[in-house]
């Protein structure tokens, strides 16, 4: 017997390349994992919060053809996007559908004068500094941004709105770009060859002066 | 053997999990682990604050003050109103400082666009998508429309609006008229004015446009070429 005391059974053969096989895998699973699972793109794209109105742009935006800037009128003067106050629904609803249960709570903030509380969809961090006015105004749509708006009965965040996704487009804006009174056509395609397409780019690009900061001040001011 | 497919059982389920959220909308706030300097104790434009009362981070003025921006001295230009002969009277011209030329004209197109014809129609006539889709509500099924009641907007064609001063037009737009709403917080003052500027305009087309088509037909009666 002597001998054989301290014989490991024939399996453990395999602990050693097993444990190199792991050893050379988990980190680069890991970092898969990371990356994948803490991306912005996992994290944060597709949060669509419950609003205390159930507001649809499919309906207004798409089906009735509103423009953005009726309702988000500072779009093209200020940083911010307005989120229009009660008195703009009340243009319409004063008038139509102004007994549904539905807006029913738009005028209890008419008649109280206590803002109607919409949960904030899109937020960067604290510390970076985004302006509307300068995209909207050199031609970038709010569909870069914020994906087919108007068809979504209720927002949600389309794109990552990471430091990496500005950089990506300041980096390279052109195909981002066209005439400034598109903005808020979201439907809008370019309608021609591929080979036209890169020349109105180009060409819009000129005509503007186009160049996009890729200064750290300019976003963490 | 066994220990292996469990290890890469549970292996997947990490990403497994992160592929869901990604293909999923959800309700729950973002996570975001390290959270920085994310939130700091400032208030964005428009953010709730819990220190007022009415929950507005953007304070509104205190009553009975005027920001320096906002006082009403010029009639003319935020009233639509002038004196003529020590009586005040619609205003017939746009305000000093403003000057009607094509990109004024071009400003006024794009925001009647916006802000009008969703009701008035594109070319004025009173027929845009909300009218239509207020006056079905108004003709269907009473338990469908929920207590609608809607005055077409109107022709701003007729007669009486073509006879308008365009202070008049300026003044509606600022104030509203009866069942329709005022435009003021929407739209800055010389905005105002462009869109009164190019529904004149507008109505001077289709005025021309009927005086053709009538000499068209007058010549067409007259046997003329
Ligand atoms: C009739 C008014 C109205 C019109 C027209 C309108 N919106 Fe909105 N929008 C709102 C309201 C109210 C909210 C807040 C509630 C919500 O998030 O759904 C909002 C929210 C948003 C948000 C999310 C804001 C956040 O919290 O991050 C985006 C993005 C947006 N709108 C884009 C658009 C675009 C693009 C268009 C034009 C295609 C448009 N909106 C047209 C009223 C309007
Ligand atoms: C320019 C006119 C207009 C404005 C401004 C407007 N709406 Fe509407 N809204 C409509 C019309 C038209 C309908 C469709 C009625 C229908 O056919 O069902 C509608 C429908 C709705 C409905 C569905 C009502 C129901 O019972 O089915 C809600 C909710 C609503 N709107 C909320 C809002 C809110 C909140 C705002 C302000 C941010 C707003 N609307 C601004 C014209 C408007
Ligand atoms: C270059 C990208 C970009 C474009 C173009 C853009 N947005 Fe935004 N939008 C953002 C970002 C980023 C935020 C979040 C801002 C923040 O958290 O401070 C935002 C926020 C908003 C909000 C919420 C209020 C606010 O300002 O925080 C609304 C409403 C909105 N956008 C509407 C629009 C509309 C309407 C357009 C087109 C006319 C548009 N946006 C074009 C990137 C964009
Ligand atoms: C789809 C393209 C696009 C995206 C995405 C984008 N930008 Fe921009 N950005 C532009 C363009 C185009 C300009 C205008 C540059 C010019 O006028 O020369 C600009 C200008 C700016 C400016 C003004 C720079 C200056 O010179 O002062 C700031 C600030 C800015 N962007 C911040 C951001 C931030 C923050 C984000 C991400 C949340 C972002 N941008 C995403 C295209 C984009
Ligand atoms: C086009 C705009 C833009 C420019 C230019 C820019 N940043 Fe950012 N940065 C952002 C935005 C937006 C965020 C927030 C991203 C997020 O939500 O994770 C950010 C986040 C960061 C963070 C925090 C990252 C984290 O997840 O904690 C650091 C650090 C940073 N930026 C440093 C820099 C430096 C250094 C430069 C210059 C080389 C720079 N940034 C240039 C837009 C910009
Ligand atoms: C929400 C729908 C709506 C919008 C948007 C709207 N209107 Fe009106 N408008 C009406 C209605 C309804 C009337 C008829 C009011 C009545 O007779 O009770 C009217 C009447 C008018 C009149 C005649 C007033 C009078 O003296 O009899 C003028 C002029 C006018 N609108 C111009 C405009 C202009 C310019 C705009 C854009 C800034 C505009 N409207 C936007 C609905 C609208």
């Amino acid at each position: 017997m002597g001998r054989y005391h301290y014989v490991f059974p024939k399996w453990s053969n395999l602990l050693l390349p097993g444990a190199l096989l792991f050893g050379a895998t988990f980190p680069l699973y890991a970092i898969y994992v990371v990356a994948y699972g803490f991306s912005p793109a996992t994290t944060d794209v597709g949060y669509m919060p419950k609003q205390p109105i159930p507001y649809s742009h499919a309906l207004h935006a798409g089906e009735l053809g509103i423009d953005c800037r009726y309702c988000h009128n500072t779009v093209e003067d200020a940083a911010h996007a307005a989120i229009p106050p009660t008195q703009t629904c009340m243009n319409c609803h004063a008038h139509i559908k102004k007994d549904s249960p539905l807006i029913q709570p738009v005028r209890e903030s008419w008649e109280t004068g206590e803002p109607i509380r919409w949960v904030r969809v899109h937020d960067l961090p604290d510390y970076s500094y985004f302006n509307h006015s300068v995209h909207v105004n050199r031609g970038v749509s709010c569909v870069s941004c914020h994906g087919r708006v108007d068809l979504m009965e209720e927002v949600w965040q389309e794109e990552k709105l990471s430091m990496g996704w500005c950089l990506e487009c300041h980096r390279n804006p052109e195909p981002h770009l066209r005439d400034p009174s598109l903005v808020t056509n979201l439907a809008w395609k370019f309608d021609g060859e591929a080979k036209e397409e890169t020349e109105y780019h180009a060409k819009l690009r000129d005509q503007f002066a186009i160049n996009p900061s890729q200064d750290c001040s300019a976003c963490h001011r | 053997m066994i220990l292996t497919i469990v290890g890469s059982t549970f292996a997947l389920l990490p990403p497994a999990i992160a592929a869901r959220m990604r293909s999923e909308m959800s309700r729950e706030p973002r996570i975001h682990i390290i959270q920085n300097m994310d939130n700091q104790s400032r208030w964005k434009a428009q953010q709730a604050n819990p220190l007022f009362a009415d929950g507005r981070a953007m304070r509104l003025p205190v009553e009975g003050t005027v920001a320096r921006s906002e006082i009403r001295i010029d009639d003319h230009l935020e009233r639509g109103r002038i004196m003529m002969d020590s009586q005040e009277v619609w205003a017939t011209t746009v305000p000093a400082g403003l000057e009607i030329d094509q990109v004024f004209l071009n400003r006024g197109q794009e925001r009647y666009n916006i802000y009008c014809a969703p009701c008035h129609g594109w070319s004025g006539l009173g027929d845009g998508p909300i009218h239509r889709r207020a006056q079905r509500l108004v003709d269907g099924s009473p338990s469908e429309s929920y207590g609608t009641v809607w005055v077409q907007p109107k022709n701003l064609h007729e007669q009486m609006y073509v006879d308008q001063p365009i202070g008049q037009i300026y003044a509606t737009i600022t104030l509203g008229a009866r069942s329709m709403a005022g435009y003021k917080a929407q739209v800055p003052v010389e905005d105002r004015w462009a869109i009164a500027a190019y529904v004149k305009a507008l109505q001077l087309s289709e005025t021309e446009a009927e005086q053709e088509l009538d000499s068209a037909t007058d010549d067409a009666s007259m046997g003329g070429e």
